[in-house]
């Protein structure tokens, strides 16, 4: 057998070390959930399941993540259907005005959260929208619409134009060929933004400090005010369910492919 | 074969498209008959397709219109003019399977689901695809798919077919036989087609008649034995087969013959029917089929010259004869037939009958 080269040893090292620097901290909160401590730390001297208890028990932890889980579907709902009629929209038009028009919806990538975050309560506060779950779904789908349309836009470059063509030329009318050749096209594009969306607001935390008050307590506001005030290991647990339903989710994804 | 349209079904009238200087249709001006087979031949850029696109109603004419049967349809959306097309490329719904594909016309029209059923098995069994039925187009190689997207246009019982290069994707010799299912198919159902391709060959083997075009002009129109005997301008004399060209001088015309002189030689030339006779002392040009160029053994025929090149194609050969007074000329001949050994730098002897050479109406 030939002996690995100091190069690859280097390379292989990097990149494990590389994985471990980005999976560990995720790791990390797992021992955490099960200290037997009021605080955050690691487990003393028995594993304990009392904070999943907490989490489960406290009406609080489950209407944040009820809330959290609901502003997420109603934002992946309106984003998805905006960020669709859009992308299809300037996909017939294809033209100069359509391009500019697509960079404009992308630009709240662009913008630094805390800026438009600003902005939301700026404008919120105008429109009465403070502390609503109304007003959160809103600013929601304006973070979320980028990822829809271009997810939808990439899975409309592959549709020959002369296939909505043919649907007129067979007697379809526009919104007709729109629903039966063009949204079928685009759907596997429609589902991904949808994902996006969900995750883009189930996440989102800038926003919500700005624009909500007491009334709309989402998960990660209720994790971002666990840590300042009480240190309370139930964090950990939420974040460790999270973890777990993300993995539970990606397998069962990669089964259904194979 | 029909002379001109007896029962004319589509006017195009001096319909003109620009796209920003260049004119892609420039004034055409079109009558296509009831149950005609019309193809457009041109070179890419002469504007066939924008032509049939406008008249499928998918480009938007500049000015002029298009009437189908007296109704006025410049205007009409694509969708409401009950024109089948064929794509080129096919543009097959890729979600949907064979029969949903030739189904979708139909549903769209609201026809009741057993009537769907028989037409869609109907449409199968025309262009022989009945156990395709269930397959998604993505299964169907490309002559499959050209039947399916046949079926699929035909379905609903267009008024006029429309058909935009169907055979240019596909390998030569399923082409040809593509081209026979074609003909077959339009004697059989009856419909319009209108054709547009690049290809003479294909355009001489189908149609009843061919409008050629050239930057966004019609060129000539006719019948394709007419057209290839008797073309009208340098253009469809070299565009639809191949020609030699000789600059000439007419002396003198009579009775359909026209006597010129091409420096030192002097011919007889044919002139089309019905053409006005040249004034003599005029310079015209005169076009002449390599197929009608006859060579032999020196001093059998009229002109004497030497092989330049040639090049063997099986059932023919093609040869570059030199002569003093003519130049090079292009001649074809029959392989199994050759009397004389073609051989470059060998002398030989060429000419042809008086009513080979054709008489151009450009100068």
């Amino acid at each position: 057998m030939k002996r690995p080269s100091f190069f690859r040893i280097f390379m292989n090292t990097g990149a494990w070390l590389v994985l471990a620097f980005l999976i560990l901290p995720m790791l990390v909160v797992i021992p955490v959930s099960l200290t037997d401590t009021s605080y955050l730390a690691m487990p003393k001297e028995a594993l304990s399941l009392r904070h999943y208890e907490n989490y489960f028990s406290d009406a609080r932890w489950l209407d944040a993540t009820w809330q959290s889980f609901y502003i997420g579907v109603l934002t992946a709902l309106s984003a998805t259907v905006l960020g669709t009629v859009f992308s299809i929209g300037c996909w017939f038009l294809s033209s100069r005005a359509s391009t500019i028009a697509r960079w404009v919806l992308i630009t709240p990538i662009l913008v630094p959260p805390v800026v438009q975050s600003l902005g939301f309560y700026r404008f919120w506060v105008q429109l009465g929208l403070i502390d609503t779950v109304t007003g959160v779904v809103l600013a929601h789908t304006l973070l979320a619409l980028p990822y829809v349309s271009i997810s939808v836009f990439a899975a409309l470059a592959n549709l020959d134009r002369k296939i909505p063509q043919a649907a007129r030329s067979l007697g379809a009318s526009v919104p007709q060929t729109v629903w039966a050749v063009v949204v079928p096209a685009a759907r596997p594009g429609i589902l991904t933004g949808a994902v996006f969306a969900f995750i883009v607001s189930f996440d989102e935390i800038v926003g919500v400090l700005f624009i909500t008050v007491r009334k709309v307590q989402t998960l990660p506001k209720m994790i971002w005010q666990g840590i300042q005030d009480n240190i309370d290991p139930t964090i950990a647990a939420v974040a460790t369910l999270l973890v777990l339903a993300t993995l539970v989710l990606m397998l069962a994804g990669s089964l259904r492919k194979t | 074969m029909s002379e001109m349209p007896i029962q004319p079904l589509l006017h195009v009238r001096e319909a003109t498209k620009r796209y920003g200087e260049v004119r892609a249709l420039d004034g055409v001006s079109l009558e296509i008959g009831d149950g005609e087979f019309l193809t457009l031949l041109g070179p890419s850029g002469s504007g066939k397709t924008t032509l049939l696109t406008a008249i499928a109603g998918f480009t938007e004419l500049d000015a002029g219109s298009l009437t189908l049967g007296g109704t006025e349809i410049t205007q009409m959306p694509p969708d409401k003019r009950d024109f089948g097309m064929v794509f080129q490329g096919y543009a097959l719904f890729p979600t949907m399977t064979v029969a949903k594909n030739i189904a979708f016309p139909l549903k769209i029209r609201k026809w009741s689901r057993a009537d769907i059923d028989r037409r869609v098995k109907e449409c199968l069994a025309l262009v022989q695809m009945e156990d395709y039925a269930e397959r998604m187009p993505s299964q169907l190689s490309g002559g499959q798919q050209q039947r399916v997207a046949l079926a699929r246009a035909l379905s609903f019982h267009p008024k006029v077919l429309l058909l935009d290069e169907p055979l240019s994707a596909l390998d030569k010799k399923l082409r040809a036989d593509l081209q026979w299912e074609l003909k077959d198919l339009h004697r059989k159902i009856g419909v319009t087609f209108i054709y547009v391709t690049h290809d003479q060959e294909e355009a001489l083997s189908m149609s009843d008649r061919i409008v050629i075009l050239e930057s966004g002009r019609i060129q000539q129109i006719g019948e394709p034995d007419e057209l290839y005997a008797h073309p009208r301008t340098s253009f469809v004399a070299d565009f639809l087969g191949k020609s030699n060209f000789f600059e000439v001088t007419v002396r003198g015309a009579g009775a359909g013959q026209v006597t010129c002189t091409a420096g030192e030689v002097e011919m007889q030339v044919q002139q089309r029917n019905g053409a006005a006779a040249p004034a003599a002392g005029r310079t015209a040009r005169v076009a002449l089929r390599p197929e009608r160029v006859r060579l032999g053994p020196c001093g059998s025929e009229r002109f004497s010259g030497t092989i330049r090149q040639h090049s063997y194609l099986g059932e023919r050969s093609q040869v570059i004869v030199e002569n003093e007074a003519l130049g090079r000329v292009l001649v074809s001949c029959p392989t199994w037939k050759s009397q004389v050994e073609l051989r470059q730098g060998q002398p030989i002897s060429f000419g042809w009958d008086d009513d080979a050479p054709i008489l151009l109406d450009d100068a």
